[in-house]
């Protein structure tokens, strides 16, 4: 967990954020300000709970809701605290403000699977606080000793008489907000770790729930864009004659990415923009293909002059590796993937005068806030970002490029536009899982203890791309933009040879007791942009590792469950998971005929998850029958969303480990839409048990980790099926 | 001039006639349920009713609906008034993001109304045509089933439509 947190903060402080004055101090939740709007005679003992005089509790969601289940969580905190039903609470999502910046990340962004980790203390605070808060006001008010006063329910109970939280609102707004009031103890629970109905499931089964894309403002038009087949070329000319006599079309206008109709309709910008005639400059992308790609990593890979950035290197790094008894090598490649949420990227921006509101679903209300300032030359103060549900996130969503062309085509058309990407702008322009290509090395002793543990591996990083998209958009507003533009650019010197972006080694290392380690990574980038895409680098690291730790196992002639138990001692929520799982999916007993099973276990953002899959081949198709998971992630709030959340992950994993390819010819993407970038239907989802470690720990992130070990379990048991170690992603069989 | 029935209204429509019916629905009757995922017909977010058959609406032009009687999911049932299959689908907690949902409960409630007691074979092949990326396909199959047994139980309204004209001909409790 601490991983990726760690790389993102490091981020921050690497380019040079931090003396810059970016990072503010991250608050809890007993800050003082005012990140909402005041509401007449609400009691607002924090930023993020009002109680009105009517009874009601408002709760300001600091975290994005793109369908992990957050807004059920946090809510669920709040209302345990507060003693309050979680139906009951008024939730919002929060707006810019520092108070709701992620007290791990710094930024008011979500992201890394740590939610609920990192606000699962200041949240039930500032609720608990809040309750103390209403207790006080109404022993005060009743003249009653304070220990005769409760809270159920949403009521204040007095010696039998029930009163509503408003009835002491107007006296607690004149009392000092209590801090550090008592939590509620595990055994004290009635909302955490109950199981429920999600609290925003019926309006995501009606209809009625807002996605970004829903906005609606006066005077809207819509747009679209057009941009370079090669991403990143520039225009070097273009004729719009045609599509200005369009039916509908009010403006066309240039941008940074490309040329944006704008029209009344979606329909006449988008059958306009076909008839834009546009020139691209050339671009180094656009002399890469993916066989040209696979090759130059290939020769990297093998060139030992490359020495590339240590990722880790712990007690005698891989010198001794010639001396164990069994020395493995094999080496795996992973390809670069799309998001494809199923929302296209959108942005709305109303302008008026100098001001602008942007409706926008997004991970983080500070980028897309930062993005409207840079992109549409706004004051930082008249920027208001109204944050709606996201339609899927996984990453693609923090990146507030959606954003950046919005208020750029608002500002220069001088309307109200919704900024609409179709399907093919979505899969031809997004920040990509990056591709990777490993070679692992393990020395075993005779006991079948792993003595040695080397990774070398060549690839894209991730953070350069980041750094060249933030920095402009996270950078105070006082600096000069040519400077914050060259500063975004030094990302990729910075990750490419003096600091080891942090994510390539996630996960690949970690979880077995190996002495020595040396993972190192050289980068060799095509110059394709990547991005964080669900679990990051360990969802391509945990297929190289499990597969890899599958064919030890079976070169020192060890089942592969007890191989990984005898080398992952020091590893107790592993552990659990592992044997857990093992028990209930049965393993090393009978299968069906043809059915075979494959075991993968994996540590991620602070979880551990082991999952079993069944597979048996037809012909050359490889079919997924069931998989059974079991996941340590501390204590639960909601069982009913971590089993949900560990499925989806098996379910998009799958997609990957089956499907997912992005390829270039000429730097032009090959993938476009469903038909060629397939995602996995219900006919082929595999049936899905999810087994949760009882635990007290304090809770760690689900939305991620249930995706790393889905592919090495499918491989692994493919192998036992077939022969065959597939080890290149997606799965395929000859 | 392009006349239809939305949601058992008749509305009527002055707007270029290949615009696909989805647009129409959410950007001129401002109808927003019905998203917008892929414009080839391939992903099922877009999902109407139009003379009770699910159907894709990102692809077809509103020049094909005249006559015809198109339900969206604001016809399907509202949140004090909800489908048997809405209600399933709240108490299985089916969505996450929610962004294909409305397409999957028009495919689902499609499906029901012609086949109330459908196996899982008739569900996957009814389903196909629906993305979710979320992958919540188990709980999608598991809420179609106990809402066709709520459906069975406790009755509920199917619409019968003339196959000539498209337009409904009659509401009636199936039980």
């Amino acid at each position: 967990m601490k991983k990726t947190s760690m790389t993102r903060r490091l981020f921050l402080l690497s380019t040079g954020a931090a003396a810059t004055g970016l990072i503010v101090g991250c608050s809890t939740a007993v800050a003082k300000g005012k990140g909402y709007s005041a509401i007449a005679g609400a009691f607002e003992p924090n930023s993020f709970i009002q109680i009105t005089p009517d009874n009601k509790a408002i709760f300001y969601l600091p975290s994005s809701e793109m369908g992990q289940g957050i807004l059920d969580g946090l809510t669920t905190l709040i209302a345990e605290e507060l003693r309050v039903q979680p139906t009951a609470i008024d939730v919002r999502q929060a707006s810019l403000h520092e108070d709701y910046k992620n007290p791990e990340m710094g930024m008011q962004a979500t992201g890394g699977s740590n939610a609920t980790r990192a606000q699962f203390l200041p949240l039930r605070q500032a609720a608990a606080d809040t309750a103390a808060a209403i207790r006080n006001a109404a022993a005060k008010q009743l003249d009653q000793p304070l220990d005769k006063i409760s809270l159920a329910d949403g009521q204040v109970m007095v010696d039998g008489e029930s009163y509503g939280f408003g009835d002491f609102v107007a006296v607690a707004a004149l009392m000092p907000v209590p801090e550090n009031s008592a939590l509620r103890s595990p055994e004290q629970f009635d909302q955490i770790g109950r199981e429920r109905p999600r609290l925003d499931a019926l309006s995501k089964s009606t209809g009625t729930a807002e996605f970004g894309i829903d906005a609606e403002v006066e005077n809207l038009y819509r747009a679209v864009v057009v941009r370079s087949p090669v991403l990143g070329a520039a225009l070097e000319s273009f004729d719009a004659s045609a599509a200005l006599k369009q039916s509908g079309v009010v403006d066309v206008v240039q941008i940074k990415s490309g040329v944006a109709v704008v029209a009344q309709s979606y329909w006449q910008a988008r059958k306009a923009a076909a008839a834009l005639e546009l020139n691209w400059g050339k671009t180094e992308l656009g002399s890469w293909s993916s066989d040209s790609i696979y090759k130059n990593f290939t020769d990297s890979l093998n060139d030992s002059s490359q020495k590339g950035l240590e990722c880790c290197d712990e007690g005698e790094g891989d010198k001794l590796l010639d001396q164990s008894e069994t020395v493995v090598a094999a080496d795996y490649y992973a390809p670069y993937l799309a998001h494809a949420t199923m929302e296209p990227l959108n942005c709305t921006v109303a302008v008026e005068g100098d001001s602008c509101k942007i409706y926008v679903g997004t991970q983080s209300v500070q980028v897309s806030a930062g993005a409207a300032v840079y992109y549409g030359d706004f004051d930082a103060d008249k920027v208001k970002v109204h944050p709606a549900f996201l339609g899927g996130g996984f990453g693609r969503r923090s990146l507030g490029d959606d954003v950046a062309e919005a208020v750029a085509i608002a500002k220069q058309s001088g309307r109200n536009i919704q900024l609409v990407w179709s399907r093919e702008d979505d899969m031809n322009n997004d920040f990509y899982r990056p591709a990777a290509l490993v070679r692992m090395q393990a020395g075993v002793s005779k006991q079948g203890l792993i003595e040695t543990w080397a990774v070398r591996r060549v690839g894209p990083n991730i953070m350069g791309h980041m750094v060249d998209a933030w920095l402009e958009v996270l950078a105070p507003d006082y600096l000069n933009k040519g400077f914050t533009d060259w500063l975004s650019k030094l990302g990729h010197p910075l990750f490419n040879r003096f600091i080891a972006d942090a994510s390539n080694g996630d996960g690949i290392y970690g979880d077995y007791d190996t002495p020595n380690k040396a993972v190192r990574h050289v980068t060799q980038d095509p110059g394709l942009r990547t991005g964080f895409w669900r679990s990051v680098g360990h969802s391509s690291n945990a297929f190289f590792k499990e597969s890899f730790i599958d064919e030890l196992a079976q070169s020192a002639a060890i089942d592969e469950l007890q191989f990984r138990l005898a080398n992952m001692k020091n590893n107790p929520r592993l552990i659990e998971a592992t044997e857990l799982v093992a028990a209930k999916a049965g393993w090393g007993k009978p299968l069906p005929e043809g059915h075979f099973h494959g075991l993968a276990t994996h540590s991620s953002f602070g979880s551990a998850v082991a999952q079993i899959a069944e597979v048996s081949i037809e012909g050359t198709k490889i079919v997924v029958h069931k998989v059974t998971a079991a996941i340590h992630c501390g204590m639960v709030v909601n069982p009913g969303i971590v089993r949900d959340q560990v499925e989806g992950g098996i379910i998009f994993g799958l997609t990957a480990a089956l499907h997912g390819e992005i390829t270039l010819v000429d730097g032009v993407i090959q993938q476009s839409n469903f038909h060629n970038y397939p995602m996995l239907r219900m006919a082929d989802a595999p049936e899905v048990e999810v087994h949760i470690v009882a635990s007290q720990e304090h809770p760690e992130g689900v939305g991620e980790p249930g995706l790393p070990p889905l592919a090495p379990a499918v491989a692994n048991a493919v192998f036992k099926a077939s022969g065959q170690r597939l080890r290149d992603l997606p799965l395929r069989l000859s | 001039m392009i006349n239809f029935q939305l949601n058992n209204s008749p509305v009527e429509v002055d707007i270029d006639p290949d615009t696909p019916l989805l647009w129409v629905v959410r950007d001129h009757f401002k109808l927003k349920g019905s998203k917008f995922g892929c414009g080839m017909g391939l992903c099922g977010a877009c999902t109407m009713h139009v003379n009770g058959e699910a159907m894709s609406t990102c692809t077809l032009p509103i020049s094909a609906v005249q006559g015809a009687a198109i339900t969206s999911i604001e016809g399907l049932g509202t949140p004090d008034n909800l489908h048997p299959l809405q209600q399933a689908w709240v108490e299985h907690s089916v969505p996450q993001c929610g962004y294909c949902q409305s397409g999957q409960l028009m495919s689902a409630s499609a499906l029901l109304a012609k086949n109330p007691n459908p196996s899982d074979n008739d569900i996957e092949m009814s389903m196909n045509g629906n993305i979710c990326r979320c992958g919540t396909y188990s709980k999608i199959k598991l809420a179609i089933k106990s809402g066709a047994e709520g459906m069975r139980t406790q009755g509920s309204m199917v619409e019968t439509f003339d196959p000539a004209d498209g337009n409904a001909i009659s509401k009636e409790a199936n039980s």
